[in-house]
């Protein structure tokens, strides 16, 4: 919203800068975006007169003017404008002005002619961006005055942005009390105007409010003998300034109205109201309307209308009909001013997708009292500018006229929430700066609200505008003494920031993707049907993913497309799943995504692999973070690759699933086929019980090692082989490792070699020779019986 | 049998006084000292002697042994310490060769911003509390005294699910379901994303919310600024700060909170806008209707709550220029953090 600052002055005599204004709303809670100065860096630009227009001797398009700017000789100047003509008043800027773009004005020869200064567009004074010629001034422009002043454009204009609870403050009145309170100066309204008049207005017209749940109070006067036409350059150029197009001066006047004391009308062609009446009502289930716009709108039973006696002739709070609007043709005119409920007008407003600077006020709640003060200043207005007669009085539907809302304030328990020791009398004078009535109880107060403070509706509301005044950075500022109990963080706040630390430490990168993911994402990336939103962005954020895995998949393709191969990746975040009655139920998971490798640049060692296995021994070691075991089985989801996958188990619960990624989402040549992702609940895992670690006696006795290569078929699992191992090889067996597997040359077909390291060892005494060599042959002869295994030749 | 000893002696030293290394030396010892070595040998004849003399020459010829075996230490013990300092002086690594391990990954931007905010208020004694990204409307709105068809709503641009429920626009609904289960004191915070419809360079669809609750007896509005101030304070440096009148439905009175430009020090900059402040959060203090709606005494209990966005920091702390680039999972963004 566009404030002038000459136009605040019609209220209140402030004299403090424009920065001093913006500072003192800002800090009293009403945000200033910005301060324009239509008029600054602007110097010796003046009225000027045309005299005479000739044309230049070298140059077609040039102009050779003398022009009139009040000195005792006129000046010659060379003019390019198509418009210079003789007789039009525009702005001059002389030799030595300085213009908003920083640009001077010398004597210069312009194709060998003398010019003594320049004819001025909007453009070039830095108030419009239209080019459009030369800035014809109107004709009762002073000639020799300065220009910021002839056009008003001293002016300061505040670009002011309210709070949705703060619907009293949409207007010139409303931040003229605002500073009123602020600055403790006198707020004035002259010349208001009564509704004295010719011809008794009840007579004339009538209101019957059939909805009064709806519309608690509709005032109507009558204007008659209206000239439609152009409104004087005064009111248009308030109009232009605070961002409105001046349309006729009967709209103009309802438009200044509206950004005088905030109050919405409209003006209905009186001659037009089938038997010139008006009825309030709802509107019935498929009735039709032409607005103002030009569209035909179909309305709800649920809808407020203005209607005459016939149909609808707009639609109330939100905007006017097309059929009873003001044309140039208008000469009697009912003007309305009325209150309509909120709710009802804001949703009208959404449902119709029909926003106006009217809608937008009522559904901020407006001022009940300025009924008759809109409709009189209205038809003062119409008699000034555009000969309009009132007839006598206003038609006034007000029901039941809403009492003085009083609320109790306490002066302790308001010294109490802010802070600040204040006595009673000064809290009283904070409240009466603001028009509050107040009466004092001791150390009670009894606030009367203005009506046109919705937003003040209970103590905590009158405490704020006491806080807000007082100005909050006069408040202390003190610690609170609280002896909250400590709370530790839940085992899945501590887990997740374990597994990031361990993740990052160990070169992958934390990345974050939105909750929502493409409509057209396949099913087989899916858990089942994803919740749907019902008002996307786009397609592409549409339904909410149930993982993260399609995110991450996108994100591997989306690095590898802009040639970055090594990729170690990794999210943490929430999904959602349909759960008991279609409502969302909320999983916490990790995913991993891998690709290339983990070291390319390592000089020292071979290039590691983002494989399979090294994803494997991630997600292992993550397990061992929450202090669980976690374990591997063939994978079964559609998701990756139909055969290279595992799932993943902890405790025996399904916890998530590990592999290659499924060849079908290899939708382009540059993308590898080993590109590796897991996805495990970290919810789950955090919620098991954590094994608390018992204590074993560090080994006095050397161990014995022996190592154990053995030839089997491919299609045994190494689980099978340690099985045996630990079966066979009995109690003094310590540990048993895998430290190689081989397949291939010199192997015959269908082989492999896995070979393990045993270590044994016995609490109690140094073992021999005798003590191992009948555990590795029974270890060895079981293999063979069982898993068609042989130790591998030398 | 003397002079055999003298002259073995004698050769021991002429040879011991080219031998210049640890390798020389112990070639020596196995000369002389050795399993065939020429003293070992006398000892070997000993038994040729008579039984009388035995005695005497065995004493003669250890302590020849011993004379040798002393030098040879001695010497030894000389020449390795002169040979280890050699080595230790020609080894030189170069310092710039990489070291071998891969370089650690990096913790997303966002994170790092939301993990410093959450440990300075967890060092004052708040605790982290946890919610649901999706809600009902009662807890995103009604509870916090946003009722249905009020302006506020316009405030933050809400997604719905097709079953009626909604992507919480804020954190404030973990404030609900904590005072739901538990009784003042308490002082929490809760961290996470949140969505509302709207997309721009400094607007995402989703972003992430720090939100905050201080509930007792006799909590003000001072307290409130005193704790907020000790948290610009321990994130951004000490640093003028300011509060302005703001409104939110679920606080009374309400605040947005300032500091003073961190990049032009109040001076006025791109960053600020020429303003020189820099908003950094809102806060009030909890609206009686919130305790209403949780069934808190509002006579007994006072509160304050705030907010923050997560992104807007990190952006500005980073110089990071567009918002989507924080989801946007590219690497060569992600590696620089």
């Amino acid at each position: 919203m566009k404030i002038l600052l000459s136009w605040l002055r019609d209220y209140i005599d402030i004299q403090v800068t424009p920065e001093q204004i913006a500072d003192a709303l800002q800090m009293a809670g009403i945000e200033v975006e910005s301060i324009h100065q239509p008029g600054k860096g602007l110097s010796k630009v003046v009225v000027g007169q045309i005299l005479t227009r000739g044309p230049h001797p070298n140059a077609d398009k040039l102009s050779i003017c003398t022009v009139n700017v009040g000195a005792a000789d006129p000046l010659k100047i060379v003019c390019g404008a198509p418009n210079c003509d003789a007789g039009n008043k525009v702005p001059v800027a002389m030799i030595g002005a300085s213009l908003p773009t920083g640009f001077e004005i010398r004597k210069a020869k312009i194709r060998g002619e003398e010019s003594f200064g320049m004819m001025c567009s909007r453009r070039e004074l830095g108030i419009s961006d239209e080019h459009e010629g030369l800035w014809l001034l109107p004709p009762e422009a002073n000639i020799g005055e300065d220009i910021v002043k002839a056009a008003g454009m001293d002016d300061v204009i505040f670009e002011i942005s309210i709070t949705p609870n703060r619907g009293d403050a949409l207007s010139h009145l409303g931040i003229a009390r605002e500073l009123s309170a602020i600055f403790n100066l006198p707020l004035h309204r002259e010349g208001l105007a009564g509704h004295a008049g010719e011809g008794d207005v009840s007579s004339q017209t009538s209101v019957t409010i059939e909805a009064p749940d709806l519309c608690p109070r509709y005032g109507a006067r009558i204007v008659r003998n209206v000239r439609v036409g152009p409104s004087p350059r005064w009111m248009k150029d308030r109009l232009e300034k605070v961002g409105l197009r001046a349309i006729n001066n009967v709209v103009d006047v309802t438009n200044y109205i509206l950004m005088d004391i905030g109050h919405p009308m409209h003006a209905f062609d009186l001659d037009r109201l089938e038997e010139n009446r008006i009825v309030v009502r709802r509107a019935s289930e498929g009735e039709k309307i032409r607005t103002l716009d030009g569209t035909d709108r179909k309305l709800t039973s649920e809808m407020l209308v203005i209607a005459d006696a016939a149909q609808p002739v707009a639609i109330a709070g939100v905007m006017g009909g097309f059929n009873t609007m003001v044309t140039d043709a208008t000469s009697s005119i009912l003007l309305e001013a009325a209150v309509f409920d909120p709710i009802s007008v804001r949703k009208t407003s959404k449902q119709l997708a029909l926003m106006s600077d009217s809608s937008y006020r009522f559904e901020r709640g407006t001022n009940i009292d300025n009924v008759p003060i809109a409709l009189n200043e209205a038809a003062r207005l119409l008699g000034e500018i555009a000969g309009g007669k009132a007839a006598a009085g206003i038609v006034d539907a007000y029901p039941a006229p809403a009492p003085l809302k009083r609320l109790m304030l306490r002066t302790r328990r308001t010294c109490r929430l802010i802070g600040v020791d204040l006595k009673p009398q000064q809290i009283e004078t904070l409240l009466l700066r603001l028009k509050f009535e107040v009466t004092r109880e001791g150390e009670t107060l009894w606030v009367g609200v203005p009506p046109y403070r919705h937003d003040i509706e209970q103590e905590a509301d009158l405490i704020e505008e006491v806080a807000r005044l007082y100005g909050y950075n006069n408040i202390p500022a003190k610690l609170p003494a609280i002896s909250a109990a400590p709370r530790l963080e839940t085992p899945l706040q501590a887990l997740t920031k374990r597994i990031r630390d361990h993740l990052t430490s160990l070169g992958l990168h934390e990345t974050m993707t939105y909750s929502f993911i493409p409509a057209a994402t396949p099913a087989e990336l899916a858990e089942g049907e994803p919740l749907k939103l019902q008002n996307p962005l786009s397609e592409e954020l549409a339904v909410m993913r149930t993982g993260l895995l399609s995110g991450m998949i996108d994100a591997v393709k989306r690095n590898v497309m802009a040639d970055e191969y090594d990729l170690p990746l990794f999210e943490m975040g929430r999904v959602f799943h349909r759960g008991a009655g279609g409502l969302s139920q909320e999983f916490d998971r990790l995913c991993i995504g891998l690709c290339g490798s983990a070291n390319a640049s390592d000089w020292h060692r071979s290039r590691e692999p983002n494989d399979l296995y090294r994803l494997k021994g991630l997600v292992t070691t993550i397990g061992h973070l929450a202090g669980q075991q976690i374990q591997f089985k063939p994978g079964t989801s559609p998701a990756l690759h139909p055969s290279c996958q595992f799932q993943v188990l902890v405790g025996n619960k399904p916890a998530g699933i590990l592999g290659q990624i499924n060849p079908k989402w290899l939708d382009n040549r540059k993308l590898p086929r080993e590109i590796f992702f897991a996805e495990i609940d970290i919810g789950l895992i955090a919620s098991l019980p954590r094994p608390m670690p018992r204590f074993k006696a560090i080994p006095e006795f050397p161990a014995i090692r022996r190592d154990l290569a053995l030839l089997l078929p491919v299609t045994i699992q190494h689980d099978q082989v340690i099985g045996i191992v630990k079966a066979e090889a009995g109690p003094l067996l310590e540990d048993v490792r895998l430290f190689d597997v081989y397949q291939g040359k010199g192997l015959e077909p269908g082989r492999r070699s896995l070979a393990f390291s045993l270590t044994f060892r016995s609490p109690e005494r140094t073992l021999t020779e005798e003590d191992v060599q009948p555990r590795i042959d029974a270890v060895v002869a079981k293999i063979g019986r069982d898993l068609d295994g042989r130790l591998r030749d030398k | 049998m003397t002079e055999t000893h003298d002259t073995i002696w004698q050769q021991f030293e002429a040879e011991k006084a080219t031998a210049a290394g640890t390798k020389e030396l112990e070639t020596l010892r196995v000369k002389y000292l050795g399993k065939k070595g020429l003293v070992t040998e006398l000892l070997k004849g000993l038994g040729k002697l008579p039984a009388e003399e035995r005695k005497a020459a065995g004493e003669r010829i250890n302590a020849l042994k011993n004379r040798i075996a002393e030098v040879l230490d001695a010497d030894l013990s000389k020449v390795q310490a002169a040979e280890e300092e050699a080595r230790v002086k020609s080894e030189r690594p170069d310092p710039t060769l990489p070291g071998t391990l891969p370089r650690p990954g990096t913790i997303h931007p966002v994170t790092q911003v939301a993990l410093e905010v959450t440990r300075i208020f967890q060092s004052m004694g708040f605790f982290m509390a946890d919610g649901p990204e999706i809600e009902d409307e009662y807890y995103n709105f009604e509870a916090l005294n946003v009722p249905k068809h009020h302006p506020a709503r316009d405030m933050q641009d809400t997604f719905y699910l097709e079953n009626g429920q909604v992507l919480r626009t804020q954190t404030s609904p973990v404030q609900i379901r904590v005072m739901e289960t538990m009784q003042p004191p308490l002082k929490m915070i809760g961290l996470g994303k949140v969505f509302r419809k709207d997309s721009d360079i400094t607007h995402s669809p989703m972003f992430t919310q720090m939100e905050g609750l201080v509930v007792d007896e006799n909590v003000s509005l001072a307290d409130l600024k005193g704790t907020l101030n000790m948290f610009t304070e321990a994130m951004f440096g000490k640093r003028p700060t300011r509060f302005r009148p703001s409104f939110f439905p679920f606080t009374e009175p309400s605040a947005e909170m300032d500091i003073q430009c961190v990049f032009c020090s109040g001076k006025g900059c791109k960053v600020c806008k020429g303003s020189g402040w820099m908003e950094v959060l809102g806060c009030g203090m909890v609206n009686p209707r919130v305790f209403e709606a949780v069934k808190y005494d509002t006579e007994k209990y006072t509160g304050f709550a705030f907010g923050m966005g997560i992104e807007r920091i990190a952006m500005q702390r980073y110089g990071i220029n567009d918002i989507r680039l924080l989801y946007g999972s590219d690497i060569r963004f992600l590696r620089q953090f």
